[in-house]
C-alpha cells in the first residue's frame, strides 16, 4: 500500500503543487435517482457544488431535502447516478468499491452522530484503526494516534474504552480518528446530534481549531446554532441546492421562509 | 491490511466474547473428539481382532462344514465333515504338520457337589500343537487315549479352579454328562479367542466324546464341529489349502458346490477386517456428521455476529476497509473458531482414546492421519461455513450499515 509523501503536520491537508486555494469538492450536475419507472425518486436533481480548501461549511435542509444523499456522495459512500464528482481533483464518480474504500481511507475523515467507536477497543486503538487499513506500521500508528488524541485534548485518556468516556469525549476520539490519516476533507454528519449543549460547544471548538489549522470541513446539521459557527451554509431543498453561499447571519431569514 | 493484522483483530473480537466463542467451538470440539475417538476405537477393535487371529498361529487352516456362500443362498447343505476326513487329511496331505479334529458340545460337568456347564472339546493330541496350547500341570490327551477311548480329561485353568478351588485336580474323578472321567492335566492360561473361552473348557479324546458323550450323529461317521490344521510352514499354507480342498471334494464326491470351506487365517482376517473396517467407517461417518453440525453452528453464530456488528462493519468500511478486508476478517474469525475447536477436540479425542485403551482390551490407536484430517477438515469447515457470513458482512452497504441502530 502506498504511503503519504507529504510530511505536513497532522490534519493539514496541504497540497504541494499549488499555492492558491484548491477546490476540494466539486459536484457537477449530479443526479441521484432511487428506484425506476413509477416509483422513481430523485434524491438529488442536478446538484452542482464546490467546496474550496480550508472552508468550513454546513449543509442544512429539512428531512428528505437530499442533504444526507449529498453527504454520502461527497463521502464516497455512494456514487451519483449521473454527473461528475471531483474530490481533490480526481473524478471519483465511476470508481469501483475497492477504489472508493481507498479514497475514503486516505482523503476523507468521517465523524458520525453516533460516534461509532469500537466498544472493546481503547481510544488509542480506535484512532489507530484507519491506519490499519492504510497499511501503516504499528509504531507509526501509535505515534500518530497519540498525537491526534492530544490534539483533541484527550492525551490523558489513551487507554480508556469508550464506555469510560463521556459523550463529548467519545466524539473527540471519533474526531481524532477522522483526522489521523491526514484527510483532505473532514465530513461530519450531525456531529452534535447526540450531545448536550455544553459538549456541543466543546466539539464545535475543536472543529473551529481544526479549520483554523487548515482542515476543510463539511458538516451536515439541522441545528441553526451549530451552523452559525461555520463560515458558509449550503441549503438543500427537494434534492436541489437552493442557497450555496449563505452566511451564518442569513440563517434566520432562510430558516423561517 | 495483512493477514497477521486480521488474525490479531479476529482474536481480539473472539476473546471479547469468550462465552460465545467457547460455546461455538464446542460443536467443533465434540465433532473432532468423536472423529478421533471413533476412528481410534475402530482401529483398536481391528487390532484386537487381528491379534486374536494371530494368536491362533500364522499357518493355521480351519476346515468348516457347510459352504459359507451357499448357506446364504440355499438351504443348509448336509453337514458331512467327519472324523475320517481329518484322518485322511493327516495321512494324505503332505504339507500339513498337524490335524486336530474338533467336536464341541456344552455339557454338565460335576465334581462332588459342584456342577457347571462348560464347553467340552473332543480332539486329539495335535490340538495342542495346532493351537500352540500346552498343559501347565499333568499331561494332555495322547494318541493312546484316542485309540482306546480313554475316559480322561485335561481341564482348562478356569474350569479346574471352579471345580476344585485350591485342591489339585489331577488324579480326581469328575463326571461329564454323568460319565466318569479321570483328570490327567490342567492347561495353561490361554484366554478367550473369538468368543470361545479356552480356559473354561475341558479337553477329552475325540473318540470318547463321540462314543460316550454325543454318539455318532451323522450317517457318515462322527460329525465334527470343525478341523484345525497347521501347515508345515507359512509358505505351505496355500498349498495345504488347495490340497485339502481337493482331497475333501474327492472324498465327498462333490461335483458342484463344496459342502465345506477351508479358511486360512488370512481369509478369516480379511473377513474380520471387512467387518471392523465397515464398523470404523460407520463410526467415523457418525462422528463426521457431528463435525458437520459443529460447522453449521459456527456458521449460525457468525451470521448472528454479522447482524449484531452491522454498525461496526459500516464504520470499518467508512474509514477505508475494502470488501476483501471485511471478508477476510470474518473468515479468519470463523477459521480461528473452527481450528481452535479442532485442536481442542483432537486433544480431547486423544485423551479419550488413551482412556479407552487403559480400561478395555481395545488398544485403540491414535492415528496421525486421523488427527491431521480432523484438524484440516475443521479448518476447512471454518472456511466453508465462514464464507456465507463473511460475504454477507463484506457486501453490506456502509450507508445502511451505519444507519442501523
Amino acid at each position: 500500500m502506498e504511503h503519504y509523501s507529504s510530511h505536513s503536520p497532522i490534519g493539514i491537508a496541504q497540497r504541494d503543487d499549488d499555492a492558491v486555494a484548491t477546490t476540494i469538492v466539486r459536484l457537477e450536475n449530479v443526479f441521484k435517482i432511487y428506484g425506476a419507472g413509477e416509483t422513481e425518486v430523485q434524491a438529488l436533481a442536478d446538484v452542482s457544488l464546490t467546496v474550496e480548501q480550508g472552508e468550513y461549511c454546513a449543509i442544512m435542509g429539512a428531512s428528505g431535502s437530499g442533504k444526507s444523499t449529498a453527504m454520502n456522495i461527497i463521502g464516497c459512500l455512494d456514487r451519483p447516478t449521473k454527473g461528475h464528482y471531483y474530490l481533490d481533483g480526481v473524478d471519483v464518480a465511476n470508481l469501483n468499491d475497492t477504489e472508493l474504500a481507498h479514497i475514503r481511507n486516505r482523503k476523507i475523515g468521517f465523524v458520525f452522530q453516533q460516534f461509532h467507536l469500537l466498544p472493546q477497543s481503547t481510544a488509542l486503538e480506535n484512532v489507530m484503526l484507519p491506519m490499519v487499513y492504510a497499511g501503516i506500521s504499528t509504531s507509526e500508528r501509535r505515534d500518530r494516534a497519540t498525537e491526534a488524541l492530544q490534539r483533541v485534548g484527550l492525551g490523558n485518556r489513551l487507554n480508556n474504552q469508550p464506555n469510560q468516556l463521556s459523550g463529548g469525549q467519545q466524539q473527540r476520539v471519533a474526531i481524532a480518528r477522522a483526522i489521523v490519516n491526514q484527510p483532505v476533507l473532514l465530513l461530519a454528519d450531525e456531529p452534535t446530534g447526540a450531545l448536550d449543549s455544553k459538549t456541543t460547544q466543546e466539539v464545535l471548538e475543536i472543529f473551529g481549531e481544526l479549520n483554523a489549522s487548515g482542515i476543510t470541513i463539511v458538516m451536515v446539521t439541522h441545528e441553526p446554532d451549530v451552523a452559525r459557527k461555520t463560515q458558509r451554509i449550503v441549503w438543500f431543498k427537494d434534492g436541489q441546492v437552493i442557497h450555496s453561499h449563505l452566511t451564518p447571519s442569513d440563517i434566520n431569514r432562510v430558516a423561517t421562509s | 491490511m495483512d493477514i497477521l493484522e486480521s488474525v490479531k483483530m479476529a482474536s481480539k473480537t473472539l476473546l471479547a466474547n469468550k462465552l460465545r466463542s467457547t460455546l461455538t467451538m464446542l460443536g467443533i470440539i465434540i465433532g473432532n473428539a468423536s472423529v478421533i475417538a471413533m476412528v481410534g476405537i475402530g482401529e483398536g477393535a481391528q487390532r484386537f481382532v487381528s491379534g486374536q487371529f494371530e494368536s491362533l498361529g500364522t499357518n493355521v487352516l480351519f476346515i468348516v462344514p457347510g459352504n459359507r456362500d451357499a448357506q446364504r443362498t440355499t438351504v443348509d447343505l448336509p453337514r458331512t465333515l467327519v472324523l475320517e476326513d481329518a484322518e485322511a487329511i493327516a495321512t494324505q496331505v503332505p504339507t500339513v504338520a498337524a490335524v486336530a479334529p474338533q467336536l464341541h458340545s456344552r455339557e454338565l460337568v460335576t465334581y462332588r457337589n459342584r456342577n457347571t456347564y462348560s464347553l467340552m472339546v473332543g480332539t486329539n493330541p495335535d490340538f495342542s500343537i495346532v493351537r500352540s496350547f500346552d498343559t501347565e500341570r499333568g499331561r494332555f490327551i495322547t494318541d493312546l487315549d484316542v485309540k482306546r477311548n480313554n475316559q480322561v480329561v485335561t481341564l482348562g485353568v478356569d474350569l479346574a479352579e471352579r471345580l476344585f478351588g485350591n485342591q489339585d485336580p489331577i488324579g480326581q474323578q469328575i463326571r461329564i454328562r454323568n460319565v466318569s472321567f479321570l483328570v490327567i492335566g490342567v492347561m495353561e492360561a490361554k484366554g478367550s479367542v473369538l468368543g470361545t473361552n479356552y480356559d473354561d473348557s475341558a479337553y477329552i479324546p475325540i473318540t470318547t466324546m463321540a462314543s460316550r458323550i454325543i454318539g455318532k450323529n451323522s450317517p457318515y461317521g462322527v460329525n465334527l464341529t470343525f478341523i484345525s490344521v497347521s501347515a508345515q510352514n507359512e509358505a505351505s499354507v496355500d498349498a495345504a489349502q488347495f490340497q485339502i480342498t481337493n482331497l475333501l471334494r474327492l472324498r465327498h464326491k462333490i461335483t458342484r458346490e463344496d459342502d465345506f470351506s477351508v479358511e486360512s487365517q488370512k481369509d478369516v482376517l480379511e473377513i474380520a477386517g471387512t467387518v471392523t473396517g465397515a464398523l470404523t467407517i460407520m463410526l467415523a461417518a457418525i462422528a463426521g456428521i457431528s463435525l458437520l453440525v459443529g460447522g453449521i453452528g459456527v456458521m449460525n453464530i457468525m451470521l448472528v455476529s454479522v447482524t449484531e456488528r452491522t454498525q461496526e462493519i459500516g464504520l470499518r468500511k467508512a474509514i477505508g476497509a475494502t470488501q476483501d478486508d471485511v471478508l477476510i476478517q470474518f473468515l479468519i474469525e470463523a477459521v480461528i473458531l473452527s481450528a481452535a475447536g479442532g485442536l481442542l477436540g483432537t486433544a480431547l479425542g486423544v485423551g479419550g482414546v488413551l482412556l479407552i485403551g487403559a480400561f478395555t482390551p481395545f488398544q485403540a490407536g491414535v492415528s496421525p492421519i486421523a488427527i491431521a484430517l480432523a484438524v484440516g477438515v475443521s479448518g476447512g469447515i471454518g472456511i466453508i461455513f465462514g464464507v456465507v457470513p463473511a460475504r454477507r458482512a463484506a457486501q453490506l452497504d456502509p450507508i445502511v450499515a451505519l444507519r442501523s441502530a
